[in-house]
């Protein structure tokens, strides 16, 4: 049966409530805090997330889902107003621009719509794009640097654009810019589309290539679930298809890989995605542990008024109808205030934390996510939090028989049974009747006790983990020099020293020259040629590649590649390095010194992995072999069915069913042998910093020698121990770089240094603060459980001074009794923190390859006097609030 | 002597006209030994008055002397020591620790003044009180009669001059209460302790030496028995 009782069951929930103000405000403020601690979880989480693929897209050049390639104006109409595409974009390529200026960057001028460039980030942030029927044109402030026009608007720029194998030079107006972004690979010129069509008029374009002038139709779906299939979907609608290279109906599809799920959870560590779920869970226990204990103990303290509600016939349920609205109704004021707190946390805490932990490249604008998803999730983590603390108290009010609770005390059902222990003559002292107390309500004392540990533990673990992180191992694997000095893009994480460009002559030149230098040496790097040695193919069915490729791959790429009677040719990287390079190097095995006075020796490089282990995988040559390599100026593509040999040029216009791969152009090598003497590990600071083939290592000479090329990719360098000598080379260099000569960069132990304290900073900031907000809520539990202590027992409390306790002794009381709790939670914190330091840390230790072990008591003897503080502050300022009561007047109280 | 008097006790809550004369000018004087009832309809002042002799609240005006002492002549601190010397209380709810076992009780106030109870007398009251079995019992395990006996055992442990009692039979069916009023008869007279009891039963006045009417805040007559 139903009956309309719900306005009955509210109104009694609210009077309970208003009954109990500071206990609200404490539950309020627990509330609170819980949400603080979810939203800011999120949005630092979400803002990695965001941050990760934003730099994708940036890389890709576009947010957009897919995209439609060299579309006919025909095919564009077509297309773009299909149901399932949510928003469009369109661009028309006209060409590269061909420049001098540009040699190191791809400039591509086009023709793009409003919707094109806000998805493609070339929105002028000053400025407009073009208008149509002008001159107008906008780019980023890289192509004008390079050009060496001011950014002012309304300034004329020049450039040579290369239409389909037909260069034209035109003049454009500057009607917007924005800030060149160093991820992406291109930078872009956007004109009108009236220009466009006019200069591929002049040009008479034929669209050989099938781009320019064509039409790019980026789209986006409603999500980015199935952007391949959403894609093909739309082309069957309208009769295109995907499949068949050569058909009329064929249309280029592209896919933004920067949606791709696979790879955001690639690059999310299972172990960063187990931290997150471990930080969840503590939340929600350390939210419960004082949610559930408030309620706990206010259900007990209002055990009467529920029987009484019983007697008159309130059924269990409605009771704990009214528990949970009371809970509900707390939760509503509480959780907007921590959704507010948390969010500003958390945006000041995301940039920090993903500038801690990304490669600091690729990252340029770290931002706080935005995304409403996190405050839904906080609330509702919160809510759950709130629901399953109350759950059981709920139930113990609901279930409550009338005649108990009046008879009821703030007792365990436990005690009930006879503690048959032998009666001692002795009595009781202030210190065992403040020990008994403790036994009163062994939930709310043991929760509330676990509550404090909670954050001493956490706490201690922060500075035991932080302290962990050792500088030395870190600066020993990532620098073995003291200053690394070469062109930028050698430092560069996406160019790798892509440019082949030499470290100048004029600052080796300076620096040799410098005083304080103990020892210095050059690398050289391959540049203007190709190298290859000769290998068997099972090496490659069972090297490095096998790690990588399935089998029917590793077939497919043998059989691809250029061969010479049984042995294939594997491309290969090389070094030549000077001697205080070559003795920077780890001998695994063999002798290096013999590449300082022998001829003809080769050391073989094998990878480490972060902990210092050889990876025997990554090379084939040990000690004592040839090595046989070919040195090649040139190479050229052939069919590997046909034997066909392709310029390089018009590579655009092989038919789809070729074959093609890559060999030594004939008449442009030479060939070579050596015997390995040694294997050896690079380390990391001074190799390619990246890793693509089998690697060998030959002394300079020899290098410059067979080469013939001498290209020095950094020039490295010790010092004499002597600080003020490094630092003023620090800021030699460092102001050189910056000012001097910008196209060079450096790397230095301080550089790495820095690093290092950002890193251990960020996590020693996190570790503070969540441990703090964490002690915030134990340190409520607390005051809580004593506040309540004291108020339920105001009647006892004036029946023991009416028999002749003084105050003083009742204040001592009390303060034993906060005394034991914080006593019970440091021996509880030590025991946790001895147990979940080595579990944590072995955790650590599999993320940061850095991090060394000790444990660590001081964290916890930091704690001891605040938390003794607090048991001795709460205790006295509960009780001058219950002392302002005479005697009398609470004695009566209950009568 | 007396051991305990009073003179001219008044007890004024609020003032002006909102003044509630709970008290107005009680003079009286108890000897040693004597069992003394305090009867008067509820709002008499008959508990405000138990408070006052008993150093738990102060009076606007008047004295309160306990074995010579004017007890509002002392400190707050001071007074609460006096008080478990020379005062035990026995109220209606019993009003044990319920922490405590049966004995630890009993022997509170005697450690809250620092001293070893003397256990051949807390022995003697244990015996006489019939609670030699429930000694480690928590007061929760105890029926009414018992607890009550548990406080009277409290109340006398420490030898005090005087017991005041309030309502002590209140909480108890009347075979007990019967019961209680005897022991703590027979335990008074036993170890020479003057006891002050308020009620509003009649039939359990009769047992004491001497009834004090109040009403209104004064005494009405005087009556021996």
């Amino acid at each position: 049966m139903r009956v309309a009782n719900k306005k009955c069951i509210r109104r009694l929930a609210f009077k309970n409530l208003q009954s109990a103000k500071l206990r609200n405000l404490i539950t309020v403020i627990a509330v609170a805090l819980t949400t603080v601690l979810f939203t800011t979880l999120f949005t630092i989480a979400l803002s990695m997330v965001e941050n990760f693929q934003q730099s994708n897209f940036r890389q890709v050049g576009t947010y957009a889902h897919g995209i439609f390639k060299e579309l006919t104006k025909e095919q564009f109409d077509e297309l773009k107003d299909d149901p399932l595409i949510k928003e469009w974009g369109l661009r028309r390529l006209a060409g590269l621009a061909t420049d001098d200026v540009f040699n190191k960057s791809q400039v591509e001028v086009s023709y793009m719509d409003e919707n094109y460039a806000k998805s493609g980030f070339t929105t002028p942030t000053v400025g407009h794009l073009p208008e149509e029927g002008t001159n107008q044109a906008a780019t980023d402030l890289k192509v004008l640097s390079l050009l060496g026009v001011e950014p002012e608007l309304g300034n004329e720029f020049t450039i040579t654009i290369d239409v389909d194998g037909t260069e034209t030079t035109e003049t454009f107006t500057l009607c917007g810019y924005w800030e060149y972004d160093e991820v992406t690979v291109a930078n872009h010129i956007v004109m009108a589309e009236s220009r466009l069509d006019e200069i591929l008029k002049k040009c008479n374009n034929q669209n050989r290539n099938g781009r320019t002038g064509s039409y790019q139709l980026n789209v986006m779906f409603r999500n980015a679930s199935s952007i391949e299939n959403d894609l093909k979907t739309v082309l069957t609608k309208h009769g295109f298809q995907n499949d068949e290279v050569g058909k009329d109906n064929y249309i280029k599809l592209g896919i933004n890989w920067g949606y791709v799920g696979a790879q955001l959870f690639d690059s999310m560590d299972f172990s960063v995605i187990l931290g997150i779920i471990a930080v969840v869970i503590l939340i929600i226990f350390t939210g419960y542990l004082i949610i559930y204990n408030i309620f706990q103990i206010s259900v007990a303290g209002d055990i009467r008024n529920y029987g009484l509600l019983k007697t008159i016939g309130t059924t269990g349920k409605q009771i704990k109808k009214i528990v949970m609205m009371q809970s509900l109704f707390l939760s509503v004021i509480g959780i907007p205030m921590g959704l507010l707190l948390g969010y500003g946390t958390g945006v000041l805490l995301a940039p920090v934390v993903i500038g801690a932990t990304s490669d600091n490249d690729s990252i340029y604008y770290a931002s706080a996510s935005a995304n409403p998803a996190i405050f839904i999730g906080a609330a509702l983590f919160s809510v759950i939090t709130v629901l399953i603390s109350c759950r059981k108290p709920s139930k113990m009010a609901g279930k409550v028989s009338p005649i108990e609770a009046l008879r009821y005390t703030e007792q365990d059902h436990l005690s009930k049974k006879k503690k048959m222990k032998k009666v001692s003559k002795k009595g009781i002292s202030i210190f065992s009747m403040a020990y008994a107390n403790m036994g009163r309500n062994r939930k709310k004392t043991f929760v509330t006790v676990l509550s404090m540990s909670l954050s001493i533990v956490l706490f201690i673990l922060t500075v035991i983990l932080s302290n962990g992180f050792s500088m030395e191992k870190y600066l020993s694997k990532q620098i073995s020099t003291d200053f690394i000095v070469a062109d930028a893009s050698y430092f560069n994480v996406r160019m790798h020293w892509g440019d082949r460009t030499p470290v100048s002559d004029d600052i080796v030149a300076l620096l040799e020259n410098m005083d304080g230098i103990t020892g210095a040496g050059k690398t050289y790097g391959e540049a203007d040629f190709f190298v290859y040695d000769f290998i068997e193919e099972d090496y490659i069915r069972n090297g490095r590649l096998s790690r990588y490729y399935s089998a029917e791959d590793i077939e497919h790429y043998i059989s691809s590649m250029p061969r010479e009677g049984n042995q294939i040719l594997n491309e290969i990287d090389i070094y030549g390095m000077d001697e205080f390079c070559l003795n920077k190097l780890k001998v695994w095995d063999g002798d290096i010194s013999r590449l300082k006075t022998e001829e003809n020796v080769i050391a073989a490089v094998y990878f480490e992995d972060d902990y210092g282990n050889m990876k025997d995988w990554t090379n084939w040559a040990k000690v004592g072999d040839t090595v046989k390599i070919r040195y090649s100026k040139e190479t050229e593509y052939y069919d590997t069915q046909t034997g066909e040999i392709y310029e390089a040029d018009n590579l655009d216009s092989l038919p789809a069913t070729a074959s093609i791969s890559q060999r030594p152009k004939e008449g442009t090598f030479k060939d070579m042998e050596y015997e390995v003497a040694a294997v050896v590990s690079i380390p990391t600071s001074l190799n390619y910093r990246f890793y693509a083939n089998e690697q060998f290592v030959l002394n300079s000479e020899q290098f410059i020698r067979d080469t013939g090329t001498s290209v020095p990719m950094y020039y490295t360098f010790d010092m004499m121990d002597d600080e003020a000598v490094k630092q003023n080379m620090e800021h030699f260099i460092a102001d050189y770089t910056n000012n001097v000569d910008p196209s060079l960069d450096y790397e230095s132990r301080y550089t790495y240094a820095g690093e290092f304290e950002s890193f251990r900073n960020m996590f020693l900031l996190m570790g503070s603060i969540l441990s703090s907000i964490v002690g915030l809520i134990g340190i409520l539990n607390f005051l809580n459980a004593v506040l309540t202590g004291i108020i339920t027992r105001h009647r006892e409390f004036a029946m023991l001074q009416s028999i002749g306790m003084t105050g003083k002794q009742l204040k001592k009381m009390l303060v034993l009794e906060g005394l034991y709790y914080t006593l019970g939670s440091v021996v509880i914190s030590f025991i946790l923190a001895v147990i979940s330091s080595p579990l944590a840390a072995n955790v650590i230790e599999n993320m940061f390859w850095f991090f060394e072990y000790h444990f660590m008591i001081t964290p916890l003897f930091i704690t001891i006097p605040i938390f003794a503080l607090l048991g001795i502050l709460l205790p006295l300022i509960s009780y001058r609030f219950l002392s302002k009561k005479s005697i009398v007047e609470r004695l009566r109280e209950v009568e | 002597m007396a051991i305990l008097s009073t003179t001219n006790l008044k007890k004024i809550y609020g003032n002006g006209e909102n003044a509630v004369h709970a008290l107005d000018g009680v003079t009286l004087s108890i000897e040693p030994g004597e069992f003394a009832a305090i009867v008067g309809t509820s709002g008499s002042g008959k508990s405000t008055l138990l408070h006052m002799l008993g150093g738990l609240d102060r009076p606007t005006s008047g004295t309160v002397t306990v074995d010579g002492k004017d007890i509002f002549s002392l400190k707050e601190e001071a007074l609460t020591i006096f008080r478990r010397r020379k005062i035990g209380f026995v109220f209606q709810n019993y009003n044990l620790v319920p922490v405590l076992n049966v004995y630890e009780n009993i022997v509170l106030p005697i450690q809250l003044d620092g001293n070893e109870p003397d256990s051949a007398y807390i022995d003697n009251i244990i015996e006489t009180l019939g609670l030699s079995e429930k000694l480690s019992n928590l007061p929760n395990n105890l029926s009414g009669g018992q607890q009550q006996r548990v406080a009277i055992a409290r109340a006398i442990a420490s030898k005090p001059a005087i017991i005041l009692a309030d309502e002590p039979t209140g909480n108890l069916d009347s075979k007990t209460s019967q019961d209680v009023l005897g022991l703590l008869k027979l335990t008074s007279q036993k170890f020479s302790q003057t006891i002050v009891m308020i009620t509003h039963n009649e039939e359990i006045a009769q047992l004491a030496d001497r009834i004090i009417r109040i009403e209104d805040g004064r005494i009405v007559t005087r009556e021996n028995m």
